[in-house]
């Protein structure tokens, strides 16, 4: 997957601190992927794993006290012609800005606080429609407000409305309506369901999965809810204390998860289909960043710790052919121990056999 | 619980500082004047010298004792307003708080009535009416000065209780079955410390400025010295028009420097109750110490490369490497790092 | 709407309580103020002015107290609020009248200025709080926690008398201009209020400032500012997303900032020699004019009333949210 060249965002040993010096916490530690055009990247892991601060930092969207400390991001703007590659971290206030939501828009997890609650949703659209498109005129931005609208299932009176006047859902698809306003390349949500009941979620990554298909922008979508994914998602990275512990093809990850804590978190929720399995969930509590434990820092909380584990930190390696990679020494091939069964399954006709 | 304490900025240690002297003043003022301040023996008008440092009145009193002896009487009746308004807010404030529903609805009420109306002018048509004899009582006019001040605090405490209310302790504590008013004391109590402090120090502000204008006015009787009747004699004998400003300014800057003790403790009080005062947690000093020269701003967080040592054990990741060199972000060289072992 | 009902309420309730307790406050004081008034005024004005105050305060009626309390509304109603004694024999309401205007121009502008003024010190000092603007907040509280007439003084001492740039005393120079409609007059007035202005302002707009910065502070820790810098507005409408929010809780302490503005103000114009009710206050606490003095309470109050209806109606004007219904 790698492989082919057609990147929209590449990320390389990418970290974020809170605070400075001796007080400085490390929230997202030595991160790398890539993200090709039109694909979707799904980013797990439990609260506190550092999925928010990545998507802020690579936005530079992060408040204070977070600090990017290391690491390249680089995005690529325009169609092939005149394609352009822009270092986000070295751009300044002006450039920022300028390609901000015109190419990277986000979706934040709370969609009422995201609004001004004392502005009408039109002109919340009417805004960053002018700012952008200085041209456009009045009657213009209107019509592609209502289309906008129209594209997340939702009627053009809404534009009369203020924020306190729509649903959770509703307002949650204005986000991902306003979002998706300037046709912007990169999209990032960061929870955007999590405040919602199952219905509409379930209703809102279907109109996502539509939408991603007509209009093609790369989408980095954050939950902790590892089931979402699995339908929008091209591609699945498991967080853990900042890091990335797992990543791999969407369907393939749900199927076979190669990191216990990638297991673990899937046995913390219902499964999207057949029966349910008995919820496992994750021993302990997620560690904290101030004091991290030596070597692996999941080895606590892991069933299959090995001495190893508690001495040397696993890198992100590839496995399976490169198909897909995993930091855990269960899979170093140095190890001699066997691998666990569940987390070597290949396909769903294994999951029986699992528990 | 946390313990109550306020961020040692400069501004609370200033606070604190100022106010601790006056405070002493307040204890040793009277014995400490180096004349009787209302000894009318000296020269008149005299302007600060080591002798009077103050300088004296047109009526050739030293300004620098009725300073000090009118410390006393300015502060006790300040405190005792702050004291009596809080407890009165107190007890307004949790029991609407609290007890909610009906009782709280009038309480309310009652709050916004007392918000509404001109306090001072209240004051004035008050004291106006006691007998000429209770006005000098310093508990009657701290009394009357806390009537009319208690409201805002009250208003706040009783949002803090509502919403501690809802909280899990509170919750479980009525769930147990406790008496109600031993968990207004035991379990809400602490948590409203810093909203009371804030309460106390913004009626003993307003107590200050009205007191003394009270005195100011000649409401209250004007034999005894305080501020508010050191500038009742200075305005009765013209003392700006006849340029004695050490007169006027030495109670003027008392007043104020007061005023402005407990202003800066109230904002050490608002960064405490509202976290997202402090700078996001990363103070200047620090900032400056790790080498990050500009404040961080909104929507554009800062690039601060961080190289580690060379060499430096690649055990349990790279967080815990010592920092020597420090480059802020420019497009350059990306830090050396540490790939596949 | 529920909020608009209740605010209604509580200003009519205000009015009532006011009305009322002028009525009964007179009547409860220990020491009996009416008799002394009375002791003091004896010999100096004739028995029918006499019998005309003990009558309002209800000594040697025969009437019970509700009939008097009726009467006094029914008065007050009528706009009659008694004769002054300090200024017999004009009535009281003339007396207030005569100088209510100088007062309301004082206040007035005093707090749209400093409203205003106050507010946007406080945006820009909240938008770049942390940064050296930070050192003006202390400033600020010695200013907001000054007395008005304290400062009023020190400006005084200051602008007046050492530097001459203002004249010290007086609402015009009664010398050289007469009152009226002409350019002259006016021009007189207006350099003559700008140094009481100039306290209440300064004291006043120190307290919006703060109170703005600080929302302005707790505003920008709010996901839709973050919102809108990640739609990629310009600086200038990312603050007006904050400070548009900021705001609401400033106009919502109109009503508190108001009484204590008018209270100030009073005071202010003592020091000055203001022309207006602040020394009409003070005379007639002086002579225990207590038919002015609660005249003059009445009218303050209701000053302040209305002033902070005013408040209110830009409020619901401003929070969409208070407008509706219906609850999130
Ligand atoms: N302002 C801050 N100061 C210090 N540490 C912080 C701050 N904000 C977040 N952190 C820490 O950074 C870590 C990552 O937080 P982050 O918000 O990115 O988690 P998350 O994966 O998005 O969690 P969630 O699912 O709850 O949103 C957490 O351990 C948190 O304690
Ligand atoms: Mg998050």
């Amino acid at each position: 997957m790698t492989t082919s060249s057609n990147p929209v965002l590449e990320v390389s040993h990418f970290n974020v601190d809170y605070g400075v010096g001796a007080a400085a916490v490390r929230a997202v530690d030595n991160v790398t992927f890539t993200l090709e055009r039109a694909h979707v990247l799904g980013v797990a892991g439990e609260s506190g794993s550092g999925k928010s601060t990545l998507a802020y930092g690579l936005t530079r969207l992060l408040r204070a006290p977070g600090i990017i400390t290391g690491g390249d991001v680089h995005l690529h703007l325009g169609t092939d012609a005149d394609a352009r590659r822009m270092d986000l971290l070295a751009a300044s206030e002006a450039e920022l800005r300028a390609i901000r939501w015109k190419h990277i828009s986000v979706v934040m997890q709370s969609a009422l606080n995201a609004l001004n609650p004392v502005r009408k949703i039109g002109k919340e659209f009417d805004e960053v429609l002018k700012t952008h498109n200085r041209s456009m005129s009045k009657s213009a931005r209107k019509d592609r407000a209502r289309e906008l609208l129209g594209l997340v299932n939702l009627t053009p009176d809404r534009l009369e409305r203020y924020p306190h006047e729509l649903s959770g859902g509703q307002r949650q698809r204005v986000m991902i309506a306003m979002a998706l306003a300037l046709q912007p390349e990169l999209v990032i949500m960061d929870e955007p369901t999590t405040a919602l009941d199952v219905v509409t979620q379930r209703e809102i990554v279907a109109e996502l999965q539509k939408l991603r298909q007509e209009l093609g922008f790369a989408l980095i979508f954050i939950t902790h809810d590892l089931s979402l994914l699995v339908e929008l998602a091209d591609e699945i990275m498991v967080m853990y204390a900042g890091r990335i512990v797992e990543r791999a093809p969407a369907l393939e990850l749900y199927r076979g998860p190669r990191h216990p804590y990638t297991l673990g978190l899937m046995g913390s929720f219902p499964p999207l289909h057949g029966e349910r399995k008995v919820m496992t969930g994750i021993p302990g509590s997620p560690p904290n960043l101030k004091d991290l434990p030596g070597g692996c820092a999941f080895h606590p909380r892991c069933p299959y710790a090995m001495e190893r584990c508690t001495l040397e930190d696993p890198m992100l390696s590839p496995i399976e052919d490169g198909q897909r990679t995993v930091a855990c020494w269960l899979h170093d091939p140095s190890v001699s121990a066997a691998v666990p069964v569940e987390l070597r399954r290949k396909d769903a006709a294994l999951a029986g056999e699992a528990g | 619980m946390r313990r109550f304490r306020l961020p040692g900025t400069w501004k609370v240690r200033v606070g604190y500082f100022l106010l601790s002297i006056f405070i002493l003043f307040t204890v040793i003022g009277p014995w400490v004047a180096p004349y009787d301040p209302s000894y009318t023996g000296f020269t008149p008008d005299l302007s600060p010298s080591s002798q009077h440092l103050l300088g004296t009145t047109l009526l050739g009193q030293d300004v620098m004792s009725q300073l000090l002896v009118g410390c006393r009487e300015t502060l006790v009746v300040s405190f005792v307003a702050g004291v009596i308004a809080v407890v009165i807010s107190i007890i307004v404030g949790l029991t609407a708080g609290y007890v909610g529903g009906k009782t709280d609805e009038v309480l309310s009420l009652f709050i916004a009535v007392f918000l509404t109306l001109p306090g001072l002018v209240l004051l004035i048509v008050i004291i106006s009416l006691f007998p000429q004899g209770q006005q000098a009582n310093p508990l009657v006019i701290g009394s009357v000065v806390a009537l009319t001040g208690w409201a805002w605090g009250a208003k706040v405490l009783r949002a803090q209780t509502l919403s501690l209310r809802n909280r899990d302790f509170v919750e479980a504590s009525r769930i147990i079955g406790e008496r109600r008013w031993r968990t207004i004391f035991a379990e809400i109590g602490p948590n409203l410390l810093p909203v009371l402090a804030s309460s106390l120090v913004g009626t003993v502000l307003y107590a200050v400025s009205v007191s003394t204008v009270l005195a100011f006015l000649g409401l209250t009787p004007i034999t005894t010295w305080n501020w508010g009747t050191m500038l009742y004699w200075a305005f009765a004998n013209n003392a700006a028009l006849a340029g004695e400003w050490w007169w006027l300014a030495g109670p003027c800057l008392a007043i104020a420097l007061v005023g402005t003790s407990l202003a800066l403790i109230n904002f050490g009080i608002d960064e405490y109750i509202n976290p997202r005062l402090r700078v996001g947690n990363l103070s200047n000093r620090e900032r400056k110490r790790a080498g990050l020269s500009r404040r961080p701003k909104l929507g554009f967080t800062p690039v601060h490369r961080v190289t580690p040592v060379i060499g430096a054990p690649v055990m349990a990741g790279a967080q815990t490497g010592p920092e020597v060199l420090a480059t802020e972000a420019t497009a350059s060289t990306p830090a050396p790092r540490e790939d596949h072992p | 709407m529920r909020t608009f009902v209740r605010k209604l309420v509580i200003a009519l309730i205000t009015a009532w309580v006011t009305i009322t307790a002028t009525f009964i406050l007179p009547r409860l004081m220990p020491g009996n103020p009416i008799e002394q008034l009375i002791g003091k005024l004896t010999g100096r004005v004739t028995p029918e002015e006499i019998a005309a105050i003990k009558a309002q305060f209800g000594q040697g009626l025969n009437e019970p107290v509700i009939v008097q309390y009726w009467h006094y509304l029914v008065n007050l109603f009528h706009g009659d609020l008694g004769t002054s004694i300090t200024y017999s024999p004009q009535s009281v309401s003339s007396v207030i009248f005569g100088q209510l205007w100088w007062t309301l121009g004082l206040i007035g502008t005093a707090t749209v200025l400093s409203f205003i003024l106050g507010t946007a010190l406080g945006v820009y000092f909240g938008w770049t709080r942390g940064a050296r603007t930070d050192l003006f907040i202390p400033v600020a509280g010695f200013l907001q926690s000054t007395p008005f007439y304290v400062l009023g003084t020190l400006l005084v001492m200051i602008f007046a008398f050492r530097l001459h740039w203002f004249p010290f005393e007086g609402s015009y120079d009664a010398t050289t201009v007469s009152p009226g409609w002409n350019w002259a007059f006016i021009a007189s007035v207006l350099r003559y209020a700008q140094l009481p202005l100039a306290s209440i302002v300064l004291c006043s707009l120190s307290g919006w400032m703060i109170g703005m910065r600080n929302m302005m502070v707790t505003t920008m820790s709010e996901d839709f500012v973050l919102m809108a810098v990640a739609k990629g507005l310009p600086k200038r409408k990312v603050m007006w997303h904050a400070a548009r929010n900021a705001v609401l809780p400033q106009i919502a302490n109109l009503t508190l900032a108001i009484g204590l503005l008018v209270s100030g103000a009073l005071i202010v114009e003592q020091v000055f020699s203001y022309q207006g009710v602040g020394g009409l206050l003070v005379n007639a606490v002086s002579n225990l004019d207590y038919p002015l003095i609660q005249g003059i309470f009445l009218v303050i109050t209701f000053t302040v009333l209305i002033m902070s209806a005013v408040g209110d109606v830009l409020y619901v004007w401003l929070d969409p949210r208070t407008r509706t219904a219906t609850v999130e």
